[in-house]
């Protein structure tokens, strides 16, 4: 050796000192921009959530503390949002998750063509939200439409019967949640399939052994070996389904079809700031608790493997 | 071999699964032309649909008796057609940019997160984690009346302040500098988790040859990350195409509307033709559908790395 340093401990010590100062010379441009237009911005919002701010009366803004939330406990839309989007929320992630699963099952066998089938289910996920929701708006045209033609030629409907399928907000909710089953099942489909893979051919081949079906080794083999995948990806799409706002706003005019449209109209049409924000920060609160939940079982699930 | 036995034969095949396996051929098969339909039939009547006349379309066929390009001329050669160009264009520059943007300054900070120790190194990741997974709405107000005013930059938390923009409504620039606030987040989350990926020992064998962190960092991590960099690049690019939210309270005039925005307006107030719309539906979704047809393998390997949004 060359250079003998005075001591290796103090090396140590001052490489790991350079490491740190090297860590936060890479750290600073992000750390700095999402500063600027995240953290801030979060932060301004909860505190515009504390005060009467309206931009058209931009002489009155004032303190009101916990005033803003107050009145949205006791406002009926809110409520009647928050509603829809649980009801959206809960049904659309359950459907989701029974079609993945099982297209997830289909996916995983060996037979020709696997990488066709395995493409063709990227497509839904693949096209933009706003362009599926106005595909769905023109499936379900009363008349012309696709779903009215289908059930005509098939004689389920009568030929003089004639429905509006978006007629009101509560069955608007139903055909929102085809169109975003549709477009997002390949997700979960993906997420499960992962997951499957990993599952030894092995462990079926003991369960067929002991004379296992398809029932049987579904309820002994697949479903327990799968349950860590299928418990991050539902916490996944729940995270990310309770926020559904673009693609009501092609269905329906009608705000109170989800907390976040609510918010939106609140925000940038009637320019109630502190009422928005108030409304935005309750989600936030929300969507914190399942983030919470969902870093545990990340960290469990890497602890496992 | 009696015609009994055979044909016994073949049932037993197509009924009974593989030992390793858990779907007997025939219902796999049903199965299959089930999702299939599920899957393409929705999207074969958006083509069909953007094929055919007006005439057709409101008669309710769903399938053409004559095919006819006359939407997508119309798209790109009739009255609305230099908007239509625009937005393609915005679209473009806005998800080029912010890919750029985002994996230039993106990268450094993953190459910290995952390799180099410091304390605060968890909090900082779900700090990342939880930015990338909050919805748009928990920003979108205080970043409204930041474009309205102009972006500043100082130090935030203080009046401290070295220039401003000016304000960026109806500018490009205003979706960029939003767009950047989930995009960040999720490519750093991304990065990191590849840069975790690469060997530790190729690293340490370049330190031990007396290469610096900051050499080792370009010629071994990055270069060997090249596939999680790409990956991260694609999934940045196609969220920041399909984006909605941010667009639409932030873009008024065709100086600065995307594609969705464009899209969403052939069925508007003003107007309702679903052939324009059709058409224009296909060409937006044109792009991303190719890049993850082709691209399928970085696709899935992102999606299975966690975090992505739905």
């Amino acid at each position: 050796m060359a250079r003998i340093s005075p001591s290796p401990r103090l090396g140590l010590l001052n490489r790991k000192r350079k490491d740190t100062l090297f860590a936060i010379l890479l750290l600073l441009p992000t750390v700095y921009v999402l500063c600027k237009v995240f953290i801030y911005p979060i932060y301004q919002s909860a505190v515009w959530s504390l005060f009467k701010y309206n931009l058209t009366e931009p002489g009155d803004v004032r303190f009101i503390g916990w005033g803003n939330y107050l009145e949205l406990l006791k406002n009926h839309d809110f409520w009647v949002s928050i509603d829809r989007t649980f009801y959206f929320t809960i049904l659309s992630v359950a459907a989701e998750l029974v079609l993945g699963f099982f297209s997830a099952l289909l996916l995983n066998q060996s037979f020709k063509g696997r990488t066709f089938f395995r493409g063709s289910i990227i497509v839904p996920w693949a096209l933009l939200t706003l362009v599926n929701g106005l595909m769905w708006n023109w499936i379900y045209q009363p008349g012309n439409g696709a779903l009215s033609q289908l059930l005509h030629r098939a004689h389920l409907l009568a030929p003089d019967q004639n429905p509006v399928w978006l007629g009101n907000s509560d069955s608007i909710m139903n055909f929102v949640i085809l169109a975003d089953v549709w477009k997002t099942t390949p997700f979960m489909t993906l997420l499960l399939l992962a997951g499957m893979q990993h599952i030894p051919g092995s462990l079926y081949e003991a369960a067929a052994m002991d004379g296992a079906g398809f029932w049987k080794k579904l309820k002994h083999v697949t479903i327990p070996q799968l349950m860590p995948s299928v418990i991050v990806a539902v916490v996944l799409r729940l995270i990310n389904a309770i926020r559904v706002y673009d693609i009501l706003t092609v269905f329906t005019g009608d705000p109170t079809t989800s907390v976040s449209y609510l918010t939106f109209n609140n925000a940038f049409r009637y320019f109630y700031l502190g009422r928005s924000s108030a409304m935005a920060w309750l989600t936030t609160l929300f969507i914190i608790l399942l983030i919470v939940v969902y870093m545990i079982l990340l960290r469990r699930n890497s602890d496992t493997d | 071999m009696s015609n009994t036995t055979l044909r016994r034969g073949i049932g037993r095949r197509l009924f009974r699964a593989k030992p390793t396996e858990l779907i007997p051929p025939f219902y796999l098969w049903i199965g299959l032309a089930l999702l299939c339909v599920f899957t393409l039939a929705p999207f074969a009547n958006l083509v069909l649909s953007s094929l055919m006349e007006k005439q057709e379309l409101l008669s309710g066929h769903l399938f053409p008796k004559k095919f006819t390009l006359i939407n997508y001329r119309q798209l790109f050669g009739g009255p609305g057609a230099l908007d239509f160009v625009s937005a393609i264009r915005n679209s473009v520059v806005v998800a080029a940019v912010t890919t750029a943007f985002t994996i230039l300054i993106g990268v450094f900070a993953s190459y910290a997160l995952a390799r180099i120790k410091f304390r605060f190194r968890s909090t900082a990741l779900f700090a990342i984690l939880a930015m990338q997974l909050l919805p748009t709405i928990s920003i979108v107000v205080p970043l409204y009346m930041m474009m309205r005013d102009g972006v500043t930059v100082g130090i935030p938390f203080t009046d401290i302040v070295w220039f401003r923009t000016p304000p960026l409504l109806n500018t490009v620039w205003a979706l960029i500098v939003s767009y950047i606030t989930f995009s960040l987040p999720f490519a750093v989350w991304m990065m990191t988790g590849y840069f975790k990926n690469v060997p530790k020992e190729m690293e340490e064998a370049a330190f031990v040859d007396g290469s610096g962190r900051f050499r080792t960092m370009f010629t071994i991590v990055f270069p060997l990350a090249m596939p999680g960099i790409a990956a991260t690049s694609i999934f940045t690019f196609l969220t920041a195409w399909d984006e909605f939210m941010f667009a639409s309270s932030f873009t008024q005039t065709y100086a600065s509307k995307t594609l969705p925005i464009a899209v969403s307006e052939f069925v508007g107030k003003h107007s309702l033709d679903w052939g324009l719309m059709t058409a224009a539906g296909f060409i937006a979704s044109l792009p991303p559908v190719l890049i993850s047809l082709f691209l399928y393998r970085y696709i899935v390997g992102g999606l299975t790395a966690g975090g992505v949004k739905g």
